[in-house]
């Protein structure tokens, strides 16, 4: 059969087949050094101390764990709604604000995005300790009366993660509301609807996908952290990543640890997969 | 009108005033960090009661410091280098490829960009303790080698993604070979690429704290396992002037990148 | 026979199922300005990045002064090509551009400052030497991807819908450059466009594309008084069909049945490969005459509108099956006055002037 094929495809086809060869490098890499190590953690949390499911059940059974995924649910799933409904309206207002001063809170943005993750957990420590600036102000405000315990605990944790995962909202959000045609919302305007209606009937539905996005994004990453709840969360207050790190480290116990890391993968992955497949902002316009 | 800057009405000084807030809040630790270790007080007292130098001369003169400095440098360096010509030679396979299953492959590389690092941390610690690796410069180049890489993928991908590929086919009928051609005129078009693609690796290294703490030894640490290694012990001031110094060469680093894209425009 | 200077014989391109060309064998003069015209995905551009090598063919061979050129890499064939996407090195001024070739070829620095200044100022943008492509229009973009194809003296100038990114008025200045650089320099041209008015213009030969094959080779007048085919008269200028029945024919001119019973002869047949009872006539609408009258062996219509294009006037119409016809009378023809929409009309035609397609 004679099919119209366009000669550019046609190209494409021919010429770039022996283009395996480039990626085996890479693929190499990452098959002994990341899917192979990371297969064989989870033989581990099969198989130690004795074969079978006995790790899963512990690690799932015992209050103290499960206090380990409360903690862990609880300051992703904080953090997550935190810095979306702060980083929403810096969003907008990037997406539409002149170029002169965008550009200006971008920098900052980058800035702190790029500053060392350890030296701006240690600002933390530093501005939430009880003689530290934040409850020094606080004070002086008449706020309160005695320093509040604002690290060592969960408040502490959600304040330097919300810190961390704030850009990783803002940005991508600025390029959907960018996306979004003003002359929409003019339109929506001229048909009689309010300020209000507008937001809420055609500005947060169109960007809901991206915001859906961002967030998902933010409680993924939030699971997983390791350094930021380690130095202000404090022992009492352990999450996952912890547990994990803790297992090996602490306690040598290579099983517990492979499942603690199951878990986390699997809960991870299983997002990211809903993440890619619903959510993609780029697929959805 | 919710889109349009001029016409937000009250909803203008709402948005401003909370996004510079949101500024402060960014930006405030920072500053902070950087006027504690000029600061006197041992006990990070903000105001401080007068200015020194002397955390950062206690630094200096700790050679422990300096020398994790150059590990972390020199790990980064290396791992710079082969995470470009790796990430560049699989973009390109990628970018050209029709070979089944690139799509997965794609996003295959990327993983390790988004599982938690910690999970990756604690198999690559079990894998090189039985390979001898744990504790070695080898291994910590490898291990950061696997987060730095998706990054150069994604940024030499882009640059490929918007560079005609004609351009290059054009250079070998002029005469040059595809590996000529690709080296003469493919990699100085996607140079913007592999410049992100560079400074996106290094800084993947160089602040790379989980995998660092599992692959460190006592002999060897990289300059964050030192600070962290530090801050669980306590709070001095010697972390704020190293902090501040790690501040000063991320600003160095985007000033450059901006120049650099300035030059390009130019 | 003497040898061909370049001789493309029975190549075939296939992608699995797909056919990309099916058979083209063509041979091309030495100095010739040869142009494949054709639809996109008739299998004109597959053929030219054969000739480059991007691409290899499923069967045949092509011949460069008798040598088979297959067996040699893109890089090493000696061709010059210009593309239809801009495909300057964007890292690099337009001199550095045009020396490219020359560099690679380890040319001596004087040589190559000299054959750059000459390549450039053939294309007319001496002086451009430093400028960087991205400052610079698609059309001089296109003359320095020209000059680059053309300053190592390639025997064969390839050129893929060079023009196809510009705008018209640029698209005849450039046309015309061109044919003056052609004749200049007398460089052999493999030209690919699908627009029939830039074939006609430049070329001193068209191969017209279908399918993956050659329908017919000519010059524009012959594509033009005596389409081979069907498809190459309805793609070579301005054309009409209506259906015919075939009462006889014999010695390639045949007797025709119009609808509504005019009978007409001595029209030139070309015949398919089935030969049936009924047959596609082609009318060009500039060889028709139109009168109120009616006129002996006459094709009865009615007047759907009427269209004035400054130099000359169109005539829709619409015969009593329902088959459109367009007419093109010159500007003040005396019929114009006398019609107008809705009236019924006449039209008149050479029987030898048509063509008929069985």
């Amino acid at each position: 059969m004679v099919v119209s094929a366009t000669t550019d495809g046609g190209q494409r086809k021919i010429r770039r087949n022996g283009s395996f060869g480039y990626v085996v490098p890479a693929l190499l890499l990452i098959a002994f050094f990341f899917i192979i190590p990371v297969l064989m953690l989870l033989m581990r949390s099969v198989l130690e101390p004795t074969p079978g499911l006995q790790n899963y059940r512990e690690l799932l059974g015992s209050t103290t764990y499960l206090r380990v995924f409360m903690n862990t649910f609880t300051v992703a799933g904080l953090v997550t709604v935190v810095a979306v409904v702060i980083g929403f309206p810096v969003a907008w207002l990037l997406a539409i604000m002149p170029d002169k001063w965008s550009r200006l809170v971008m920098a900052i943005i980058i800035l702190s995005m790029w500053t060392n993750l350890l030296a701006r957990t240690y600002a933390w420590m530093v501005l939430l300790q009880r003689t530290g600036v934040v409850n020094k102000m606080l004070i002086n405000l008449g706020i309160i009366d005695k320093p509040l315990a604002l690290v060592n605990n969960l408040v502490g944790v959600t304040i330097g993660m919300t810190y961390i995962m704030l850009p990783f909202v803002i940005l991508p959000l600025i390029g959907i509301l960018k996306s979004i045609d003003p002359a929409v919302l003019r339109a929506a305007a001229l048909c009689g609807a309010n300020k209000r209606q507008c937001f809420t009937r055609v500005l947060l539905p169109l960007s809901l996908p991206g915001i859906a996005s961002g967030a998902l994004m933010v409680f993924v990453m939030s699971l997983g952290y390791y350094v930021t709840p380690a130095l202000l969360g404090g022992t009492s207050n352990m999450m996952l990543a912890e547990l994990v790190a803790q297992f090996v480290q602490s306690l040598v116990n290579w099983g517990m640890g492979g499942a603690a890391a199951l878990v986390l993968l699997v809960v991870t992955l299983v997002l990211y997969a809903v993440q890619l497949k619903f959510l993609n902002p780029n697929r959805a316009r | 009108m919710l889109l349009d800057f001029e016409k937000l009405g009250i909803l203008r000084p709402f948005l401003i005033g909370l996004t510079a807030l949101v500024c402060l809040f960014l930006i405030l630790p920072i500053v902070f960090i950087a006027a504690l270790s000029f600061g006197s007080s041992q006990w990070l007292i903000f105001p401080p009661p007068s200015w020194t130098f002397k955390w950062y001369q206690m630094l200096f003169a700790d050679p422990r410091w300096l020398y994790s400095a150059l590990t972390s440098l020199k790990i980064a360096a290396i791992v710079t280098v082969l995470s470009v010509v790796i990430g560049f030679l699989a973009a390109l396979g990628l970018n050209r490829g029709s070979f089944f299953g690139r799509e997965a492959l794609r996003a295959l590389f990327l993983t390790p960009m988004i599982l938690p690092v910690v999970v990756l941390a604690v198999a690559l610690y079990a894998l090189f303790l039985q390979l001898g690796l744990a504790g070695t410069t080898v291994g910590f180049i490898i291990a950061h080698l696997l987060i730095a890489l998706p990054f150069s993928i994604i940024s030499i991908g882009n640059a490929l993604e918007g560079f005609d590929k004609s351009i290059e086919d054009a250079a070998i009928l002029c005469g040059a070979s595809p590996w000529e051609a690709r080296i003469r005129v493919t990699v100085p078009a996607v140079s913007h690429g592999i410049f992100a693609a560079a400074i996106f690796s290094f800084l993947a290294s160089w602040d790379e704290v989980v995998l660092a703490i599992f692959m460190a030894s006592p002999t060897l640490q990289t300059l964050p396992v030192k600070i962290w290694a530090t801050l669980r012990q306590d709070l001095t001031p010697v972390i704020a002037a190293a902090s501040t110094i790690l501040i000063a060469f991320t600003i160095l680093l985007m000033v450059l990148a901006a120049l650099f894209r300035k030059g390009r425009k130019a | 026979m003497t040898q061909p200077f370049l001789s493309i014989k029975g190549i075939r391109k296939t992608y699995g199922q797909v056919i990309a060309v099916k058979n083209v064998t063509l041979d091309v003069a030495q100095g010739e300005f040869m142009t494949f015209l054709g639809p996109s995905g008739s299998g004109k551009s597959t053929t030219l990045y054969i000739l480059a090598g991007f691409q290899d063919p499923t069967d045949g061979d092509i011949l460069l002064n008798g040598q088979s050129l297959l067996s040699t890499p893109s890089h090493k064939r000696n061709i010059g090509m210009v593309f239809q996407r801009y495909t300057l090195f964007p890292h690099l001024t337009v001199g550095e551009n045009v020396a490219f070739p020359l560099r690679i070829r380890r040319v001596g620095q004087a040589e190559i400052a000299e054959r750059v200044s000459k390549a450039l100022k053939l294309v007319r943008l001496e002086g451009f030497e430093d400028r960087k492509p991205a400052l610079m229009s698609g059309g001089q973009q296109q003359r320095v991807a020209l000059a680059r194809a053309l300053v190592y003296n390639p025997p064969v100038l390839l050129m893929d819908e060079p023009l196809s990114a510009l705008d018209k008025k640029l698209r005849e200045e450039i046309q015309f450059e061109i044919r003056r650089i052609h004749q200049e320099t007398g460089v052999t041209i493999l030209y690919v466009t699908h627009d029939q008015e830039e074939a006609l213009r430049l070329s001193d030969r068209i191969a017209v594309f279908s399918q993956g094959e050659i329908d017919q080779i000519g010059t524009g007048q012959e594509l033009y008084a005596n389409p081979a085919t069907h498809f190459v008269a309805g793609f070579i200028g301005d054309s009409n069909f209506i259906n015919a029945e075939v009462l006889s024919s014999a010695d390639g001119k045949a007797k025709l049945a119009l609808p509504g019973g005019t009978v007409i002869d001595g029209v030139p047949m070309h015949a398919g490969k089935t030969g049936g009872k009924s047959a596609s006539l082609l009318l060009r609408p500039e060889r028709l005459s139109l009168s109120s009258h009616q006129v002996a062996n006459g094709l009865a219509v009615t007047i759907n509108d009427i269209t004035f294009l400054g130099n000359n006037i169109e005539v829709s119409t619409r015969t009593g099956n329902g088959e459109s016809l367009s007419v093109r009378l010159p500007f003040g023809h005396e019929a114009i006055a006398s019609i107008s929409r809705g009236d019924q009309a006449w039209l008149s035609f050479e029987p030898k002037s048509t063509h008929a397609f069985a």
